[in-house]
């Protein structure tokens, strides 16, 4: 059922995107660096004229699908400068994290910084967000059909679960040895604290919301861990001492998911929202 | 009674913290029995073993190539194990599957053989091998960064091993690295009579019957092998291979069997200690601190007290001769070089691509030419010219071939200005940044230097001085990287330095200044052409040696300064200019200074240029092509040798 509901919803925003590029072609041209920003205009119907390791975003975002037509424009950090005069957008959107490029970015369009961190939670923080967005480039009414769409998804798929068991331990492999734990800041946390679902890390985080850590860390929490592809090339899951001895693989409960952007916004939330309710 | 040696009280109290600490964080404390099996007590051997592996390599290292600064990483080893582990990330992900180790050591290997091979037809000579190994170490280095630059999102993983983290899951590593420490430091211990004799000199050791190539390369393979494993298996536990035994030496042992056997005892215990402290630690924050990275910023300051509390005792011998041998009588021609110099320049600011491809640029596009394209070049010529300009003063100087201002301290000064207002200021701009980069470098300038005043600025100590500043800081940098956070490639990017964030008026200034010390340094031509014959020889020809120092080294970081914020503490042009222009003929003091700044604004511009355009749209920061350009050439040049 929530799996046809997905292929449903894919079905129309592929057939939604085309018809909305094209009316918006009197928009404002829009060049970012910034994923995060570039997976919530595709969200709002909105196609950049350029984005920051375009074949990056395909391998790592994957969704919303990036048209053909955008132009690369480089390297995130730092987006080839000449390239983006000949482009001559009328406006460069960016995350604060950019903030470094300031004066730069400035000299060759007006630049503006979303604060991706403002709100009292990691989903408050990803609505303003989106708020932002939309008002920038005229789409408030996109934006809030963004926000009631994605809220009122994860409602009814917290309506459907009904999970009694461990709480969960959000985790992506960086080698063998090393997780990344997604606490109550992160996306992946915020999601789980939506669908009312326990997060089983309680330990500090930085400021994207996780902790790197050794498998040692996890040994002594009963939980059930959620891992989230993809894994490193090369290592399936490990066959280690500490990997076995974990409370969840001994049980052998442990989920894997397809791959979800964890710096994302609210696309990338509603797909591990939608991937989580469907694994478990 | 028997009188306890220095080394042995250091073991001792080393030892003692090892206990207290294993009493107060093992197995007492935390009596979960899987997790002391799995991932304790294998950490703890790890440590301990990787540790004495990397001394005693660091210790064969610095013997058969008579430097100081010498470790495994000079040679390329680890550049060459992190290289082929990135690309085999990327390109060949298969292979990994054989195992992460295999690849590692088959990277370390050939890095080793092309160091090898370029050094064959002078019998391994130190200076030779040396240099071929610090220009392998900047190509490996540069080609690593560039995929980390492309691929941030694939590699973070590789980040963390670059960071050398000792946490163990299980036995798996420590099963891989003992039979090998077990092969391969007996070994060791054997080559330890022929490389005392080795000590004494070339002649006397020919005299003796040595064969001078064939011990050198069973030591350097001892010792590589030995690194190789460690590194394959833990990361980059970068510092360990210097500093032990730095400070066995330091603490008056003599005699290669006496410092290697010291120096695996301390490097093991002082692994294993700062390790146990750190995983007392962990937990309170919210990234590992990864030990390798961390032993890199504590050896540091270890070094810098062991360097001020003891005299010079029973140092190694000094590098022999300063300089490549030169076998080019002939006189350096001047034209060829200037000629490249006008066609990079018209290219750089003519010529790139757009999105119809390559273009010519149009009359009618001043603003592209003036307030994009100029002011590259200027700053990037200027900086070039500047770094050269150092370089030279310093090798000189210091009578150091690995001299470079890229190492003072400066330069990591700077590196760790920007990288902290990077990721503890969330708003900072890039002048706030430049500005974050002036005090890191004005901090390392005078640590430097009120560390080194006592001494008359001794060449040796200003070195070792700006080495455990780098360390410190490149240590931070690592740990700062392998947390994953997202603005790590804009760290590398701002590190890797370019002129992307220059403007007319920095471009104009930096010019200014480059034009000003082509006429300013050459005045110096005479003290230059006299310190490096040597302290006494300078002193008794009329030059005031400690003044004459203070001044150049002064002049050394204040060019230093002021370039680096431009290209970046990453960009080696400051190490390569210099023996670039010996390598072309240029001989005296003062064709050496001209010549290498030449070589130094051709070198930078040309980068610039290329850096942007190669793999369009990406640009690749300026101070990384400028290692592989001067690498490349380098490495043509020194076959000929």
């Amino acid at each position: 059922m929530i799996a046809l509901g997905r292929g449903l919803l894919l079905a129309l925003l592929l057939l939604a995107g085309p018809c909305r590029a094209l009316a918006a072609s009197e928009l404002p041209r829009l060049v970012t660096m910034d994923w995060t920003v570039a997976e919530t205009l595709l969200a709002l119907g909105v196609v950049p004229q350029g984005v920051g390791e375009v074949a990056g975003y395909r391998a790592w975002v994957g969704t919303p699908a990036m048209p053909d037509g955008v132009q690369d424009i480089g390297l995130r950090a730092q987006p080839n400068l000449e390239l983006l005069v000949e482009m001559a957008p009328d406006r460069i959107l960016v995350t604060r994290m950019f903030r470094s490029l300031d004066p730069i970015l400035s000299r060759i369009a007006p630049t503006s910084f979303i604060d991706n961190q403002a709100g009292e939670t990691a989903w408050e923080a990803m609505v303003a967000q989106t708020r932002d967005i939309g008002r920038l480039v005229a789409r408030d009414r996109a934006a809030a059909d963004l926000i009631r769409a994605t809220e009122g998804r994860v409602a009814d798929l917290r309506a459907q679960i009904a999970y009694a068991g461990q709480p969960l331990l959000v985790v992506q492999f960086m080698d063998a040895v090393h997780v990344r734990v997604f606490g109550v800041d992160s996306l992946y946390g915020s999601v789980l604290e939506r669908l009312d679902l326990p997060n089983a890390w309680r330990r500090p985080t930085n400021s994207w919301g996780f902790s790197l850590v050794g498998l040692q860390e996890l040994v002594r929490i009963d939980a059930r861990l959620v891992v989230v592809e993809p894994l490193p090339v090369a290592i399936d899951l490990p066959d280690n001492g500490l990997w076995l001895a974990l409370p969840s693989v001994r049980r052998g409960d442990v989920l894997r998911l397809p791959p979800a952007w964890s710096f994302g916004a609210l696309p990338s939330a509603r797909r591990f929202a939608d991937l989580l309710a469907a694994a478990l | 009674m028997i009188a306890v040696s220095p080394p042995a009280w250091a073991s001792l109290a080393l030892g003692l913290a090892l206990l207290l600490l294993i009493g107060a964080s093992g197995p007492f404390a935390a009596p979960d029995p899987t997790l002391l099996y799995h991932g304790w007590w294998p950490r703890l051997v790890m440590s301990l073993l990787a540790g004495g592996g990397l001394a005693l390599a660091g210790a064969v290292m610095q013997q058969t190539l008579r430097n100081p600064l010498a470790t495994p990483t000079t040679l390329g080893v680890i550049s060459g194990a992190q290289f082929s582990l990135l690309l085999a990330t990327v390109s060949f992900p298969g292979i990994l599957s054989a195992g992460r180790e295999w690849v590692a050591l088959a990277g370390a290997a050939a890095a080793m053989g092309l160091v090898v091979l370029l050094a064959w037809r002078r019998s391994l000579a130190p200076v030779l091998v040396v240099l071929a190994g610090l220009v392998v170490n900047l190509y490996l280095g540069s080609l690593s960064i560039v995929m980390l630059l492309l691929h941030h999102e694939t590699l973070n993983g590789i980040l963390i091993w670059g960071a050398g983290s000792l946490a163990q899951s299980g036995w798996g590593g420590v099963d891989f690295l003992w039979p090998r420490l077990l092969v391969a430091m007996p070994l060791a211990l054997l080559l330890a009579r022929p490389l005392d004799i080795l000590s004494l000199g070339d002649a006397q050791a020919r005299s003796l019957g040595l064969s001078l190539p064939q011990i050198r390369l069973s030591a350097l393979a001892v010792a590589l092998f030995i690194a190789a494993c460690v590194t394959s298996v833990v990361g980059v536990v970068g510092f360990v291979g210097l500093a032990a035994p730095a400070a066995v030496r330091l603490l008056g042992v003599r005699g290669f069997a006496a410092v290697a056997g010291w120096s695996v005892v301390l490097g093991a215990l002082l692994l294993a200690v700062i390790d146990l402290l750190l995983q007392s630690l962990s937990g309170s924050f919210p990234l590992i601190v990864p030990t390798g990275a961390m032993t890199a910023t504590l050896s540091g300051p270890l070094l810098l007290w062991l360097l001020f509390r003891v005299k010079l005792a029973g140092r190694p011998p000094l590098p022999g001769g300063a300089h490549l041998p030169s076998t080019h009588r002939a006189a350096p021609r001047w034209s060829p070089i200037l000629a490249a110099l006008a066609i990079a320049v018209l290219l750089a600011l003519m010529t790139g691509q757009t999105l119809e491809g390559w273009r010519w640029l149009d009359l009618d596009q001043a603003e592209i030419l003036f307030e994009w394209r100029l002011p590259r070049v200027m700053a990037a010529g200027g900086a070039g010219a500047i770094l050269a300009l150092a370089g030279v003063i310093l090798q000189r100087l210091t009578r150091n071939p690995m001299a470079s201002p890229e190492l003072l301290g400066v330069s990591g000064g700077a590196a760790l200005g920007l990288i902290g207002a990077l990721f503890l200021l969330p708003g900072a701009t890039a002048p706030s940044l430049a500005a974050a980069g002036v005090l890191g470098a004005l901090a390392g300038i005078a640590t430097v230097i009120l560390l080194t005043r006592r001494s008359g600025f001794a060449p040796e100590r200003v070195l070792l001085t700006g080495v455990a500043v780098t360390a410190i800081t490149s240590g931070i940098q690592s740990i700062l990287l392998a947390g994953g956070d997202p603005r790590g490639q804009q760290a590398i990017a701002w590190m890797s330095g370019s002129t992307y964030f220059v403007d007319m008026t920095v471009a104009a200034a930096m010019a200014a200044v480059a034009v000003l010390c082509l006429l300013v340094v050459p005045l110096f031509s005479r003290w230059l052409d006299l310190l490096p014959l040597g302290p006494a020889t300078a002193a008794a020809l009329g030059l005031g040696v400690g003044r004459s120092r203070l001044v150049l080294l002064l002049m050394v970081t204040v060019l230093t300064a002021g370039a680096t914020l431009i290209v970046g503490p990453l960009s080696f042009v400051g190490l390569l200019a210099p023996h670039m222009a010996r390598l072309a003929g240029f001989a005296s003091a003062r064709a050496h200074l001209l010549g290498a700044a030449s070589l130094g604004a051709l070198l930078m511009i040309a980068a610039d240029w290329i850096g942007r355009q190669i793999l369009f749209p990406q640009e690749i920061p300026a101070g990384l092509v400028a290692s592989l350009l001067g690498g490349a050439y380098f490495l043509i040049r020194m076959r000929r040798l």
